[in-house]
């Protein structure tokens, strides 16, 4: 009998242990990324405004650049199958050489306010957009947005506004953001750690501490690429900051033996694995729509992971190259089938102001090779390694899941990872880059996601 | 449809014995087309890489001498994209971890900028003959030294060196003389050899092919038709990196021209389960593997020499075999991208350790005479993307997919292991496509760039080689 009750009593505590394992939050990780050695002073907390500037001497620099660059004849016939084609590109050169007025982007940027302040170190860079009007007695929501690579905070500037003043683009007006979209540290005009180990949850930490520096006790977040990490980190650092989690981006890191079941099975028997008829049109055939991709667009992954500073050098020299680098992006992640069209379909649902600028904002910082650190930083010891790849996310979460996104995942996998999906849903059109592409659709999702969260209290039962 | 007959035993005697001998007729037929398979020889890839439309008339197939040239404009250019250039801060104590470290580039490009002569470089370049030929449609450069003297009745053995990547001819350039007069470096004379060293399409000063599909097996037919060309129905070839994959190409191709395939680099694309096997217990019982305790030491663990190393150092492999045009656009527009992307691999495949140096032991084994040399040869040549391009025809249906990976080699084979080369393949493994291996030596130092860094070491080992298939006429007897 003693046997037994002490056989029970240790599974249950075995099975206590492992799930309450998963549970735990993960630490939030402090750090100081500044050059040399951290003063003993205190370090200087202050909220800074800052505006994009720019000089003659910048744009001449550039010009001469672009005029002088050497491009390479495409193979006949290539289109965008061997990365950017230079015919195009040439194409694009001239244009920002001619047309694109880098004075006015400069002064779009600046129509949002942002700031600098001194976090772990380093300066972190934010735009900070309060709304226009908030009807009476309403409080706007802090919502958190993370940029990815090879965006940046720009990404937002279409979607801000959809968020801040959500009734004048006849959203409603229940549920009105101010928003904040900070640089990753080492991206635009956030300084880059000068210290060796800044990863996604160092990331996550310092924008913890910029929220609550900004004097957000609750509040929400979003991303994909990079940020849909970060955020996810953030949600597991502090769990009770974060009242919702919203991505449009999902990666899971954690496979195992269901996972290769579905794989194989999945198209053939999607109920019993849970997939829904539209994961099966976005997951199979397996070969072509994950490995195949995996092995021919993941090669800047493997070579950022690995010799950053050896890939990223030529392109902080050559704008062409980084433009190149950058477009080849835009291109296949919007939509896989542009890499058969001789401009890459780059301009079928971005503008080249657009996409120029957002190289601008890596051109001018000359951030592509902290930028591309970054990997080397989250994936060196190899994927799904880390703490916060074991643990789960209790958060209330939303995905919005674009159908031209680089891989699907499933709710059925997501829901292994994220606990407690509030909003799982199939957009009808768009990409990686969601926010920049089609902002209206995001920010709809954002908002229903919320709307959620807030009726039910979602955020007080966190997992339950 | 078997029917249950009555037979006469006599009659079903006859039967079985008409069966039996079927059968073994039928197995020997079998066993015969399945080896015949792996002898079979790589057919000759014909093309067209020449802009636009073959033209109707025949091709200029003249033999063209060249010089490489440069202008004060090339020069001023280079100093000034040079004075521009835009660097990043490494990392506090990155060493070379992070890829090149800009720090000790900065260096490298002062000294590049203020110490480093082109022009006495180019006449060094020049002292060797050079010439072009277009062949396919594109014009071929490549490198062709005779000996000085030859003794009474002796004639010199053709050897064709092909280069690899980010290599070129240039690196042949100290042991040309260690094979085309060997009695002057103490090396005898027995065997003394006309040196030919193409650049491969789209590297260096041989015209970049405009057409896709110019791969591994088109390249060693280009240099097939050089050889042929040039006079020579006989000759042996020497390769490592690419070059190592088009001299086994051509020996597929053309197994009766090859007398001898010497390689200093070798690569297996068919794992199976013995490799596998070898894999989980080679370490502990190397001789049921044919390991020697040398191929243990350079093998094992194997994780970290081989998977590890492949995570960490194919990064740019994976991206040239996909996007060759978007990683190589920018190097083809600063010539500090192009070096840190070149040096790189200088340092790390020549001693994996010299990573964990500041200046990652660039200078240690070349001069940056040399390596700036070979830099430029891209650099002035503008072909960085057309040199990735050919990664991703040789690589983007996978590897070990194409007609070349599953057949096998006949032709003498020497192989020269070197120490520091990325990956160790055994001479167990390197035999089963390689059927007749002569000889395979562990060099006692060296890297990938061996007949840059090791020119000695290399000739010697290519000598022994050539004088065992001499003494032995083994190119008569392929594969026996």
């Amino acid at each position: 009998m003693l046997l037994e009750v002490f056989l029970v009593l240790g599974t249950l505590l075995i099975y206590f242990l492992f799930s309450k394992k998963d549970e735990e939050t993960l630490p939030f990780k402090d750090g100081w990324w500044g050059r040399g050695q951290k003063p003993v002073t205190k370090e200087d907390s202050s909220i800074r405004p800052f505006k994009v500037e720019t000089a003659e001497e910048e744009l001449s620099d550039l010009f001469r650049r672009l005029d002088q660059a050497r491009f390479t004849e495409p193979l006949e016939n290539s289109f965008f199958h061997y990365g950017t084609n230079s015919v195009h590109l040439r194409k694009v050169v001239s244009y920002w050489k001619n047309q694109f007025n880098w004075k006015k982007q400069v002064e779009v940027l600046n129509n949002y306010p942002q700031f600098k302040t001194k976090i772990q170190g380093i300066d972190i860079h934010f735009v900070h957009v309060k709304p226009p009007c908030l009807p009476e007695g309403q409080a706007a929501k802090p919502l958190l947005m993370v940029h990815g690579w090879p965006g940046s905070f720009y990404e937002f500037y279409k979607i801000i506004p959809l968020l801040t003043d959500p009734a004048s683009h006849g959203l409603g007006d229940e549920h009105i953001f101010e928003v904040i979209c900070p640089s990753i540290p080492g991206y635009g005009f956030s300084e880059a750690p000068h210290k060796k180990d800044f990863n996604s949850v160092s990331a996550a930490s310092v924008f913890y501490e910029l929220m609550l520096r900004l004097g957000f006790s609750e509040f929400y977040t979003q991303g994909g690429d990079c940020g849909w990490l970060i955020c996810t980190n953030l949600a597991q650092i502090a769990p009770s900051h974060v009242k919702g989690l919203h991505l449009n981006m999902v990666l899971v890191t954690k496979l195992g033996l269901s996972h290769l079941l579905s794989i194989l099975l999945g198209r053939y028997f999607p109920g019993l694995f849970g997939f829904q008829d539209e994961d099966v049109r976005r997951m199979f055939p397996f070969l072509k729509k994950w490995l195949h991709k995996i092995l021919s667009e993941f090669g800047y992954a493997h070579i950022q992971t690995t010799k950053p500073d050896t890939v990223g050098c030529g392109l902080n020299d050559s704008p062409v190259g980084l433009a190149a680098y950058i477009l080849e992006k835009f291109s296949s992640w919007t939509d896989m089938e542009f890499q058969n069209l001789e401009d890459g379909g780059l301009e079928r649902k971005f503008s080249l102001d657009d996409l120029l600028t957002n190289i601008m904002i890596y051109w001018v910082s000359g951030c592509i090779v902290s930028s591309m650190r970054f990997y080397k930083e989250n994936l060196q010891k190899g994927i799904g390694t880390q703490k916060h790849d074991k643990l789960t996310v209790q958060v209330p979460t939303g995905i919005a899941a674009f159908p031209n996104e680089i891989l699907h995942i499933p709710q059925a996998w997501a829901k292994k990872k994220y606990t407690n999906i509030v909003s799982f849903h199939f957009m009808p059109r768009g990409g990686h880059f969601a926010a920049f592409e089609e902002p209206e659709l995001l920010a709809k999702d954002i908002l229903q996601f919320v709307d959620k969260v807030e009726k039910e209290q979602l955020w007080k039962k966190k997992g339950e």
